[in-house]
């Protein structure tokens, strides 16, 4: 987009290609105001959205702090409002056990879908490609799939212990899956003209590889991980649960015992923001690192 | 012209040799793509396929580029049985095949980059190329912000900077629009006699064929069969205007719907030969 725009401001080499030459002032100053126009255009509808997103969290929160007090129908130990909430988050906040928490759960979940992303596009890319080890690994990966991955917290817990080692793993065989399925249908589907492409241009098994099959495979592959970003959080929750010394699930957990229902909203907020900034992290990531991507088909 | 003659000094550049080419449909029957096509094309000749659809051009183009090995028969290359796809055959594809996470510029380097040539001359190379077909300009766009007929440009400017012996084309300028394709065609038969690169063409366009072409061989169903080969001597340029190219558009057409009248016969004239 923007290499289109900063052309049309009149780089020597493109204007012969122009129709008139003595317009070609005039057509500079008319392409730096469009572009002006245009991004005065986009920034207005940038601060519109951010404005309505921030007036969605404020409704949202005006109801919870209503809702308590309409009536004797909502116990506010059960559900209490967020200012209450708010209250009991601040000194939890200066003693850094928030933190603490936050960073605990945060260890674990990049740990483990970083193992998982490593594996799983690497399985992703070896069975779609080796006809052999797909049909020898198809019965194996997809029996495992079908299992629930909570299914597996007590034999992880037994396995690796209560320590940080059955957290890891659990969060890494969570979201493998969708990482290996969605490389694996990447792969495969890589249009033949790209492949063929390639060959003819005299590309050997490994170029094709890295520059064609990887790039070509790219918007499924990161379809899997944004998924998978969203399971890590899943099995880490699940993990915490069943027993851990840190952590945001444990918190709640604690706080569950302690029928301290505020402590349990922390937890839930903090996941939840967790969740959504990870995913919008991520999308952006991609925008900087894949131009093409965004825009292209 | 002069490569018609040239086949006396060495053999043909390509040769299919009676070749067959024969694919199982779904069901498992086989269905004859071609069968028994002979066909020569000597280095630097420029030759149009036309033909009914499904009477194997595609299949023709694939066997040469070596996607395909043929059912019975041989498809030799300079004298030699092909194995494989390489980069002496370029490839333009119908339908869009520019990486679409690369710029034209490195679209274009691709080739280069797989021959390992050193950056600063595989872009000075590149650039060069894509200023032969006019793009110098939109070298940094993807391929997603240029139009159908610059992608098709950069996609023979691709194909032509690693300097193949042979570029085959199947129904490039398909897509896109009249005038665009005559522009097209002019910077194709000017890169063509600039390079001396043989061309193996694939349209259903009459009109294309008589105005690029030095040879048209036209086939037809019956099933995959070469029905005539016609030589079209006219000068280059040519004018589409002209009598004579009046003239070569009618003895094609003519070629043309002779082919797909024959089409219920040949299967007796098979069976005899
Ligand atoms: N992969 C395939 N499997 C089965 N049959 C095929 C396959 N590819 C082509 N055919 C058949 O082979 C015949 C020739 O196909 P081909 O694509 O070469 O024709 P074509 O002359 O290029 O047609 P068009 O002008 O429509 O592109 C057709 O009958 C087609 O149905
Ligand atoms: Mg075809």
């Amino acid at each position: 987009m923007t290499a289109t725009t900063d052309d049309a401001a009149g780089t020597g080499l493109s204007t012969p290609r122009r129709p008139a030459a003595d317009a070609r002032s005039d057509s500079a100053a008319f392409a730096e105001e469009f572009r002006r126009a245009h991004r005065r255009g986009l920034r207005r509808a940038a601060w519109l959205r951010a404005l309505l997103n921030v007036a969605g969290i404020l409704l949202f929160l005006a109801v919870w702090e209503a809702v308590p007090r309409l009536g004797t129908w909502v116990n506010p130990v059960l559900l209490p409002p967020p200012s209450a909430v708010f209250d009991s988050f601040v000194p939890m906040l200066l003693s850094g056990e928030i933190a603490a928490n936050i960073l605990a759960s945060l260890r674990r979940a990049a740990l483990g879908f970083a193992i998982a992303t490593a594996t799983g596009v690497t399985a992703g890319l070896l069975t779609a490609r080796i006809g052999l080890l797909h049909h020898v690994s198809e019965p194996i990966l997809h029996g495992f799939r079908s299992v629930p991955s909570i299914a597996l917290v007590p034999l992880s817990v037994l396995w690796f212990g209560i320590g940080e080692g059955s957290k890891v793993a659990l969060v890494a065989w969570g979201s493998f899956f969708p990482i290996w399925i969605t490389t694996f249908i990447g792969v495969r589907d890589v249009p033949a003209a790209y492949l063929r492409s390639a060959a003819c241009l005299g590309a050997g098994r490994l170029a094709t590889l890295l520059l064609v099959v990887l790039p070509a495979a790219l918007p499924m592959i990161l379809a899997g991980l944004r998924q998978g970003i969203a399971v890590s959080l899943i099995l880490l929750v699940a993990a915490e649960l069943s027993g851990a010394r840190e952590g945001v699930a444990y918190m709640m957990s604690t706080g569950h015992q302690m029928f301290r229902v505020d402590i349990m909203l922390i937890g839930l907020v903090l996941l939840g923001t967790f969740g959504f900034i990870a995913d919008r992290l991520f999308v952006a990531l991609i925008r900087r690192l894949f131009p093409w991507y965004t825009t292209a088909s | 012209m002069s490569g018609v003659t040239s086949g006396i000094t060495g053999g043909p550049l390509i040769d299919f040799d009676r070749v067959s080419q024969i694919y199982a449909a779904r069901d498992g029957s086989p269905v004859w793509a071609l069968s028994d096509v002979s066909l020569r094309v000597e280095a630097g000749e420029f030759v149009c396929l036309i033909g009914p659809s499904g009477c194997g051009k595609s299949t023709l183009i694939h066997l040469l580029a070596g996607f395909l090995k043929p059912t019975s028969g041989a498809v030799r290359f300079r004298g030699r049985p092909l194995d494989g796809p390489g980069p002496d055959r370029g490839v333009v594809f119908q339908e869009y095949a520019l990486f679409a996470w690369m710029t034209a510029r490195q679209n274009v380097e691709f080739g280069l980059r797989m021959q390992r040539v050193s950056a600063p001359v595989r872009r000075r190379r590149a650039l060069e190329a894509l200023d032969r077909v006019g793009l110098r300009h939109a070298a940094d766009r993807y391929p997603h912000e240029l139009s159908g007929g610059m992608r098709q440009r950069v996609a023979v400017a691709r194909a032509l900077v690693v300097e193949p012996e042979v570029v085959l084309m199947d129904e490039p300028f398909a897509a896109v629009d009249a005038m665009t394709r005559n522009t097209l065609q002019e910077d194709l038969l000017r890169l063509w006699r600039e390079t001396g690169v043989s061309v193996l063409f694939v349209t259903h366009n009459i009109d294309e064929a008589v105005f690029l072409a030095q040879r048209v061989v036209v086939m037809g169903v019956g099933p995959g069969v070469i029905r005539e080969d016609l030589a079209v001597d006219l000068p280059y340029p040519r004018d589409r205007g002209s009598a004579e190219f009046g003239r070569e558009y009618a003895r094609i057409a003519a070629a043309l719907a002779r082919g797909s009248r024959g089409a219920e016969q040949s299967d007796g004239e098979r069976r005899a030969a």
